[in-house]
């Protein structure tokens, strides 16, 4: 098991009262699971998966990463954690603009200290793997907006994480490219990463094996299919 | 890609911020060298001229060389202090007024300089005057003087030329007959500004060119030790209790009390508000340029970036634009020396060779460290705003904005 969470809820004090935005969620995340997360606006689903990427930890209940309380960790370890073992993708891609896609999908290996060669390896890897060899040398203001999830997707898997979480992966590209987007992750899921994705899109939602409908902070019902 | 070269490519990323804040570091560099250089330029620069010439104690009647009265038996004193053990030579400098007649035009007001050497018995040792020669030669005897540029190229005199002056030896209200002297060179006078006219000559041609007028009377006595000045100093004080001998560190440090004062203090506060203006210029361009790329940031973070390796990326472009902003202060800072060193010394009584800005290895040193503090103390705030980055509100409203 990858994640277990037990009981968590997620409560952020506004100045109009708390607000609880996830509430007492039940979830674990197995190896190679395909994991989609649906709901409406504001229903929780992001913050949800902030905690299971360990970039929030929860008001109370207990979150166990690779067996290990997440709230117990300091934050060097949840980053280390973050940099090791769980790959982000985000709706806007977040590259970095000054630098190439393959500076990009080099960034976190350089920074879990990976050699010159064994980063240039695997960036190669990587970029062939999501089809941009030959966009290597671009930089993001120079890509679509397909080309820049796919190194963001490259980014993500740099450190061959167990996990693989993306947040509205496809919001913000057109239908046929988003398409092939849910192609690329499913091949990372079928390659052995285990992946949530949290998004509006009933298609994208209707490739993984186990759907979780959120309302209201929780798990209203679980579809496995 | 260390946080050097992370650093790098975000002010190649934004040439124009980068461009800003290198420039307005170099023009802040620049003033902030500057008032190192003057706040111990002056100092450096009068001991050096005071010990240029080889006297190191000054004896006059009053507080500071010709600010007071003369001493009034200057000769005798001379010898006085001559036959002291300690003592090398002493050289008598008596200043006059005097006007120099010019064919066509008004006359010119100069101060001529009258000196004369006392050596302790036996030892013969020649004293060169308060001057130097730039061409022809010394003045010898009581019919010769030297004269510096600004009376050569005004009355167009050159060495071997006659000039007539009409002294004022006691008085200014003296009416005394015009003498005719002999340009044996033009000179370089250290103490004089840039505009003074000045005459140098023997004590006997002044003597000569005042009708013997003179009397005893010197307005200083610069004195050449054998020893340690301030035992000299001593003795002379012992020996003449009515007098009052300065070491150049006397010199020195009575100006830093009176008039060189200000220049320090001005020269501190304006450090102080410069030193501020950087920090505030750094602080705002760091400011926003992290304020752009928080969602880069908090992606960073999620992505398994430390904390301090964020901060280091902040403290990294900080350095660089200080860092390459304050190498162009550098030759910035020295061409701005040379021309407020210029107009500064256009003030009146100002000596030529008396320098405001003077570069030291010291000032270097200190210019570099308040460099290296301003761009830690700029990074100070944008490093907490990404130090404190909540990752997931930041990507939540990123998302949403």
């Amino acid at each position: 098991m990858i994640v277990d969470a037990q009981n968590v809820s997620r409560v952020f004090a506004m100045p109009a009262g708390p607000v609880v935005a996830v509430r007492d969620v039940t979830l674990q995340i197995n190896q190679r699971d395909h994991i989609a997360i649906r709901g409406p606006s504001g229903c929780g689903k992001s913050t949800l998966l902030h905690m299971l990427g360990c970039v929030d930890a929860p008001t109370t209940g207990t979150l166990l990463f690779g067996g290990e309380n997440v709230s117990r960790l300091s934050d060097a370890k949840r980053s280390r954690l973050r940099l090791r073992q769980i790959g982000f993708v985000f709706q806007r891609f977040f590259l970095l603009p000054m630098l190439t896609a393959r500076e990009n999908v080099e960034l976190p290996l350089s920074e879990a200290g990976a050699g010159k060669s064994e980063r240039q390896k695997r960036t190669s890897e990587l970029l062939a793997y999501v089809g941009l060899s030959a966009r290597a040398d671009h930089r993001p203001s120079q890509l679509s907006g397909g080309e820049m999830q796919r190194v963001a997707i490259a980014r993500a898997l740099a450190n061959q994480p167990q996990l693989l979480l993306a947040d509205e992966p496809t919001g913000e590209l057109d239908v046929a490219t988003g398409q092939q987007i849910a192609e690329l992750l499913d091949r990372v899921n079928a390659d052995g990463t285990a992946l949530v994705i949290v998004t509006h899109d009933q298609e994208l939602a209707g490739r993984a094996r186990r759907v979780l409908m959120m309302r209201d902070g929780t798990i209203e019902h679980e579809v496995t299919t | 890609m260390n946080a050097l070269g992370f650093a790098w490519r975000s002010l190649v990323r934004q040439p124009a911020r980068a461009a800003l804040g290198i420039l307005g570091v170099a023009a802040v560099g620049a003033l902030l060298f500057d008032m190192l250089l003057l706040s111990q330029g002056l100092i450096t620069s009068m001991r050096d001229l005071l010990d240029r010439y080889g006297w190191d104690i000054r004896v006059v009647a009053g507080e500071l060389p010709r600010q007071g009265p003369r001493i009034r038996d200057g000769v005798t004193a001379s010898e006085t202090i001559a036959m002291l053990p300690s003592v090398s030579g002493v050289l008598l400098v008596r200043v006059a007024d005097a006007k120099i007649d010019r064919p066509s035009g008004t006359a010119l007001n100069a101060s001529f300089q009258g000196v004369d050497v006392r050596t302790s018995a036996g030892t013969g040792v020649a004293r060169r005057p308060p001057w130097t020669i730039l061409r022809g030669r010394d003045a010898a005897g009581p019919g010769e003087v030297v004269i510096s540029e600004s009376i050569a190229s005004q009355a167009h005199l050159a060495p071997g030329a006659s000039l007539m002056l009409r002294p004022s030896c006691v008085s200014e209200h003296e009416a005394l007959p015009p003498t005719t002297m002999r340009v044996s060179g033009i000179a370089e006078f250290p103490f004089a500004s840039e505009t003074e006219d000045t005459i140098g000559g023997s004590f006997a041609a002044l003597r000569n060119a005042c009708s013997g007028n003179v009397g005893d009377e010197v307005d200083v006595l610069l004195v050449t030790s054998r020893s340690d000045a301030d035992v000299t100093a001593a003795a002379i004080r012992a020996a003449r209790p009515d007098l009052n001998a300065m070491t150049n560190d006397d010199v020195v440090g009575r100006l830093q009390q009176t008039g060189f004062s200000y220049f320090r203090q001005i020269s501190t506060v304006l450090t102080a508000v410069t030193v501020s203006f950087a920090v505030l210029l750094i602080t705002v361009l760091l400011t926003v340029s992290v304020n752009q790329r928080l969602g880069e940031i908090a992606a960073l973070r999620a992505l398994g970036f430390s904390r301090m390796r964020v901060v280091k990326d902040v403290l990294s472009e900080s350095a660089l634009i200080v860092g390459i902003g304050g190498l162009l202060s550098l030759p910035l800072g020295l061409l701005l020396a040379t021309g407020l060193d210029d107009i500064l010394k256009g003030m009146p009584g100002i000596p030529a060779e008396l320098h405001f800005f003077v570069f030291e290895r010291g000032a270097l040193a200190i210019h570099l460290s308040l460099l290296l503090a301003t761009a830690l103390i700029a990074a100070l705030y944008p490093m907490r705003i990404v130090s404190s980055l909540p990752i997931a509100a930041t990507l939540r409203d990123e998302v949403i904005g």
